[in-house]
């Protein structure tokens, strides 16, 4: 598949050739106070110098609250308490500069809400209607450990298009069948020249070259589960967590979720909403016991569902990307990199 | 290095090899700029690890509840008056809990420092010199006023020694004497409208991991009102008013207790300012009863406690 | 339109005194609008800032407490306590912006149906002219 190249200052031009395209808006990165979020905007107000949304973008397919079913809750109405689907067809959406673990985060979620046995119509309807194209990271984040969890900050998974910044222009690779149509019907592009194509791996050399930190999970895969679940590291993790919800609700791999029903005024809502596993209730059961009864037990399956239920249920994949969100948001610092270390020891 | 470091090791050493408690919960240096960790130290070695600096904001308070042996807890003005709040609490007893007090001179707010670096780019280094800090990242130094760099809440702070403690790793510091409500009466001056905008505009980001809750050394009930099913006080999705009334719930479950440590706000990942409802309520207590919680393990807190006369000029 | 506006308020009243001034005023046939409807607790000091919330929560306009006169309390000191809960409530929720007039707090003797009839009318007719409540309510589910 051909590349392009994209003038920044063509940006605009690129974007309103394809907002008919796409009815359910063109989102990017824009700075809302003082937070780099995906939003749809004015072109001219995309970010392309950010280092990445400070929300993980898993909100795009899966969001925190969403409406499943409805019914009427008159008792004697015809009809009641019959569940019916909530029609909300997605529109078709187009989102720019997704950074490449928060993609690579998609294929992970992928494999959970679409596989073989299951498909999560919730996602998959929305995952279906939009196209990812990418922005590659030229310069990453001192917590970014991406290139240790099968991603990397030129890595080409999950994005229908990915993008170099080549400075004052962007280099457009198409991915998809998908995303070839879409830049087919773009306007503002140029054919690439290999010069353009060498300086971005260029580029993307010098940006794996600034990750020095390794995070090795080799070993974790040769230890029993018994033998990680009982590792005495986890007594000194649990010590200082306080079994808040940040590192689960700022990364783009958590996908727990809990569905309740709720009434108002007659009208009844199935809703599904994040969960967290650092939370007593989310494995309370109805006869009172909970299986995870303390905050040990609950941090712990955080990072044992990340790095070994995970990759022992999908041939070896990590249920991490690498994102680091976890690592500057936790309140009390714990840090997923060390947690990991230990595991591995 | 920090005297007050230097201090804190030495009691820790001490306190550790004497025997006289089984850890000492202080704080160690973080794996990122700007970010510490809480730290149990067991052992005299371990004690090296302790440190202090300008980013030891974490209320050590919140984990006292529910832990069992004796504990020696370094602790600023705020962490003490949370030490005493658990006294007063009934949640440790007075002897099994030693105070290593640190007059604190205010921890600084990350929000402010990282909007003074160059955009676009990350801090990977923050050293403290005499009043100045000076941040460093990739390709920019940037050196900054701590004064300036303050949270909000050690800004308005009127208890920055702690009211009580068993040994002080430093010479008191002067009190600021500034009004803690300034903004909070400016605020209330407006109409209501006004203020519930201001309210709702303030929790609209809220992504209810309860970060708030958890970071706050007055929040240890077994089962929290948010937790409750039967019945649900709150719902658990966005919904904008479900937000708000967790938000309403959790800052009333603070009222007179609450010693304004600014836990909950250094604590949110989305950089609300929670303290603005607690606020209220302190205020109002202060006011009406003359109390501020955790000043003295003697007193009672507020709403266990009445007086015939108390004001009631909107009971008819 | 606003004269046809009937307000629904949530009244908890004590049943040592404010439910029992309530029945009197019943059989003293004194009348009131019926805008409101009661909670009997055992004592105010039962009374807990989540059920006001509640009460909004759930499409209330206005929310009512009552109960004994200090110094009266069954429990010697039940509504001295709630006394400084509903202080700190009542400046609480003024300061972030709820209309203080939509919630009222009383102190009715089984004795006083005539204050009980005056009251319940001042009550509802200053939530009547507020007009319904548009905040801490939750007519439907608001999600994205």
């Amino acid at each position: 598949m051909a590349s392009y190249i994209l003038k920044k200052s063509d940006l605009a031009e690129f974007v309103e050739s394809l907002a008919g395209e796409f009815p359910g808006g063109v989102l990017g990165p824009v700075l809302q106070d003082g937070k780099i979020v995906l939003a749809a905007a004015e072109p001219r107000e995309f970010r392309l110098d950010f280092q990445n949304t400070h929300l993980s973008p898993k909100d795009l397919f899966f969001p925190q609250s969403e409406k499943m079913l409805e019914f009427t809750a008159n008792p004697g109405e015809e009809g009641a308490f019959i569940l019916e689907e909530v029609k909300n067809q997605p529109q078709r959406r187009l989102v720019l500069g997704l950074r490449p673990c928060d993609a690579k985060a998609f294929v992970v979620l992928d494999t959970i809400f679409t596989n073989d046995q299951y498909s999560d119509p919730y996602w998959a309807e929305k995952r279906e209607a939009t196209v990812i194209i990418g922005l590659d990271c030229n310069e990453p984040c001192p917590t970014c450990f991406c290139t240790s969890m099968g991603s990397g900050p030129f890595h080409e998974e999950g994005q229908d298009v990915q993008a170099v910044d080549l400075g004052d222009r962007l280099l457009l690779k198409p991915l998809t069948s998908k995303g070839e149509e879409v830049l087919k019907k773009a306007q503002g592009l140029t054919p690439a020249a290999p010069a353009d194509k060498a300086r971005a791996q260029e580029l993307k050399q010098q940006a794996e070259a600034t990750i020095t930190d390794e995070v090795e999970t080799d070993n974790i895969a040769a230890r029993t589960v018994m033998e990680l679940f009982e590792a005495p590291h986890w007594d000194e993790v649990q010590e200082r967590c306080l079994n808040c919800g940040v590192c689960t609700y700022v990364c783009p791999t958590c996908h727990c979720f809990d569905i309740q029903d709720e009434v108002h005024e007659g009208k009844g809502v199935r809703l599904r909403n994040w969960d967290y596993c650092m939370s007593w209730l989310f494995t309370q059961h109805g006869s009172g016991h909970n299986p995870r009864p303390d905050k040990k037990s609950r941090v712990r399956q955080r990072f044992m569902h990340k790095f070994k239920y995970i990759p022992l249920k999908r041939e070896g994949a990590i249920g991490c990307v690498g994102c680091g969100r976890c690592i500057t948001l936790c309140p009390v610092n714990i840090d997923v990199r060390d947690v990991v270390r230990d595991m591995n020891s | 290095m920090d005297t007050r470091t230097e201090k804190i090791r030495a009691a820790a050493k001490r306190l550790l090899s004497e025997g006289k408690v089984d850890v000492v919960i202080g704080y160690r240096a973080g794996t990122v700029p700007l970010r510490n960790a809480p730290y149990f130290a067991r052992t005299p070695q371990e004690a090296d690890n302790l440190i202090w600096d300008s980013n030891c904001r974490v209320n050590l308070a919140t984990f006292i509840p529910r832990r069992q042996g004796k504990i020696a807890v370094v602790a600023k003005g705020c962490d003490a008056r949370n030490i005493l709040n658990h006294i007063v609490e009934n949640q440790i007893n007075r002897d099994r809990v030693y105070i290593i007090g640190v007059p604190c001179e205010g921890m600084v707010e990350p929000a402010l420092i990282e909007a003074r670096v160059p955009e676009g780019q990350t801090i990977t280094e923050m050293v403290e010199d005499n009043g100045q800090i000076t941040v460093k990242g990739r390709d920019f130094a940037v050196t900054l006023e701590k004064a300036e760099m303050l949270r909000q809440n050690c800004r308005v702070c009127q208890h920055r020694n702690p009211p009580v403690s068993d040994e002080l790793v430093a010479e008191p510091v002067p009190e600021t004497a500034v009004d803690p409500y300034q903004d909070l009466e400016e605020l209330l001056a407006k109409s209501e409208p006004e203020r519930w905008d201001y309210y709702r505009e303030l929790v609209k980001d809220c992504i209810r991991c309860y970060a708030c809750r958890d970071a706050c050394p007055l929040c240890y009930c077994q089962v929290c009102f948010v937790d409750e099913t039967q019945p649900q006080w709150v719902g658990k999705s966005q919904d904008a008013t479900d937000v708000m009334t967790f938000h309403l719930l959790r800052a009333y479950h603070c009222a007179g207790r609450c010693t304004d440590c600014g836990a909950c706000e250094s604590a949110c990942p989305m950089g609300i300012k929670v303290r603005q409802f607690t606020r209220v309520l302190e205020k109002s207590v202060k006011e009406r009863y003359g109390y501020e919680a955790g000043l003295s393990p003697d007193e009672k807190p507020p709403l266990t406690v009445f007086l015939p006369d108390d004001p009631q000029e909107f009971i008819k | 339109m606003s004269s046809e506006f009937e307000p629904k308020i949530i009244a908890f009243f004590c049943k040592w005194c404010t439910y029992g001034g309530a029945d009197l005023a019943g059989v003293s046939r004194l009348q009131y609008p019926p805008n409101f409807r009661t909670v009997m607790l055992p004592c105010t000091g039962r009374m807990d800032p989540k059920f006001i919330l509640d009460a909004f929560r759930h499409g209330a306009d206005g929310v009512w407490v009552s109960g004994c006169h200090p110094g009266d309390c069954h429990y010697i000191a039940g509504n001295l306590y709630a006394r400084r809960k509903f202080t700190l409530m009542h400046d609480f929720l003024a300061g972030i912006g709820i209309e203080p007039e939509r919630l009222h707090f009383s102190w009715i003797s089984s004795a006083e149906s005539t204050k009980f009839q005056q009251t319940a009318i001042e009550v509802i007719n200053t939530i009547k002219a507020l007009g319904p409540n548009t905040r801490l309510i939750k007519r439907e589910l608001k999600v994205a």
